[in-house]
């Protein structure tokens, strides 16, 4: 009968415990779980738990103005670089850079402009209510699930889910605007890990899911520093790796008015 | 459509002074590279990946320096032709300024010297499917997916996508018909304006190819911007 001697019953413990802390970094900091989560009684209870893993609402209500960089990958040799500026009230800059190009698009959670030399515009001219209607939704800087009750916004709690091996709360997110997403909310970080939602694309309804993770604190507050975002049945993926994030960066207002001289009409 | 734009060998920008400029636009817009002639209707400009013309009228600032563009053309003169690692991180490089042409260009000088080479492979659009290095469409056709409207998807979402078209071709037709039954001039402006949309939807599938499905962190381009579609001089 094989009898493992303490020698060797030293050695595989090593390697279990490099295994372990190799496995470990791979996460940040804030996603390594820590202990099994408790269970959440209630919508408020995983609101709650969740705004405090991000940083807290004294934090989170203290942002006025944000700024990330980062990369943009859609597949194989198609990158670009991203600018995002966003500033309350509901207002979004969003610029996109390849090959010494850059495209701007404006929106001050009504109305927008663009000025995208890839659809041969030189001038500003209107965004389409479609990329409005998407700046919208990326303007709340805060999130929804901050003050949700008085956004008029609807939150469910709708069960649980796996998100890249993880449990996760699925919550049901109807928004005032009437938009429907769902928020998976990791079950032990308490962080964002996935949002789904149903977009037309060509007129077609299409499920985007967008998974969130690399979640490092600046300011206080917790932001994802990899984003992928996938189409349901579509083989095309797109990556936002974030390099650098500015809280409360001084940010003109002017940077979301629309030009004088803009055409009125010609949005692409 | 006017459609000048202009394709320049990197041979011409490498043989360009060395003087990199941004060109701001009104509106924020603009554009990096080397400035080929300024008049007092145009500013002419050297990209990297080819020349683009821009009306005075809508520049709204020049601010003139050293680009990446210059950077990498001048570091690409100065690296050893067999210089593998060199080429890799001139293409790392300008792969992280968004100089994509100059990036395929040193991945190709070090995929020609190591043709297995992964990193290299894949930043010049190859996929590695079944053991196998090919383009990205031809993995998605390996894969089983389908191109419809230029846009690839599983063919249970072809075959929707094209029951939800045949359907809305039924619906037009059958008001084609009762316009033509109401007045033969209306069915005549009708049909002319049926040419245009479709005329329009024909150049939208064309453009659809790299579709970008925007997911709560960006906006406002649909498919993969490309240097090439811009018009020269407007």
């Amino acid at each position: 009968m094989f009898r493992p001697r303490l020698p060797l019953l030293l050695a595989l413990a090593a390697v279990v415990a490099v295994l372990f802390v190799g496995a470990s970094t791979v996460l940040s900091a804030a996603e390594k779980p820590s202990a099994t989560p408790p269970p959440a009684t209630s919508v408020d209870d995983i609101v709650a738990r969740h705004l405090v893993a991000v940083g807290g609402l004294d934090k989170i209500r203290a942002i006025k103005t944000l700024r990330e960089q980062g990369r943009i990958t859609a597949g194989a040799d198609r990158q670009a670089l991203a600018l995002r500026e966003r500033k309350r009230p509901d207002r979004t800059r969003f610029e996109l850079t390849t090959q010494g190009v850059t495209a701007v698009f404006v929106s001050n959670g009504d109305k927008g402009w663009k000025v995208s030399p890839f659809d041969n515009d030189v001038a500003p001219t209107p965004l389409p209510e479609e990329a409005v209607a998407e700046a919208a939704e990326q303007a709340d800087i805060e999130g929804p699930l901050v003050d949700w009750k008085q956004k008029g916004h609807k939150v469910e709690l709708v069960g649980t889910e796996t998100v890249r091996g993880r449990e996760a709360y699925k919550l049901k997110l109807t928004l005032a605007s009437g938009g429907e997403r769902y928020e998976l909310i990791d079950a032990t970080t308490m962080l964002r890990a996935r949002t789904v939602s149903t977009r037309t694309v060509k007129g077609r309804p299409l499920e985007i899911e967008t998974t969130y993770s690399d979640y490092q604190k600046t300011g206080g507050v917790q932001f994802p520093h990899r984003i992928e975002v996938v189409a349901h049945g579509r083989p095309q993926a797109l990556l936002v790796v974030l390099d650098k994030i500015e809280v409360n960066p001084p940010i003109a207002d002017s940077r979301f008015e629309m030009p004088a001289g803009a055409a009125k009409t010609g949005a692409k | 459509m006017r459609k000048l734009f202009c394709f320049l060998p990197l041979l011409a920008a490498l043989s360009a002074p060395a003087l990199a400029d941004e060109v701001f636009l009104v509106g924020g817009a603009k554009f990096t590279g080397r400035i080929e002639q300024q008049t007092d209707q145009m500013v002419t400009i050297n990209i990297g990946d080819g020349v683009i013309g821009v009306p005075t009228s809508r520049v709204e600032k020049i601010v003139k320096g050293r680009s990446p563009l210059d950077e990498y053309e001048d570091r690409a003169k100065r690296t050893k032709a067999d210089d593998l690692e060199a080429w890799r991180t001139l293409a790392r490089g300008a792969a992280q300024h968004g100089l994509s042409a100059q990036s395929r260009e040193a991945y190709g000088n070090v995929m020609r010297m190591a043709p297995d080479d992964a990193e290299a492979r894949r930043a010049l659009g190859y996929v590695k499917y079944d053991g196998q290095w090919m383009t990205e469409e031809d993995s998605y056709r390996a894969r089983g997916f389908v191109k419809y409207e230029g846009e690839w998807m599983t063919p249970s979402e072809a075959q929707q996508a094209q029951a939800r078209f045949d359907s809305e071709e039924a619906r037009r037709d059958a008001e084609l018909r009762a316009a033509e039954a109401e007045a033969e001039a209306a069915a005549a402006q009708a049909r002319a304006d049926e040419a245009e949309e479709r005329a329009r939807e024909a150049e939208d599938r064309n453009r659809w190819n790299n579709p970008v499905y925007w997911g709560g962190w960006g906006y406002g381009v649909n498919t993969w911007p490309t240097t090439s579609t811009i018009h020269y001089g407007w």
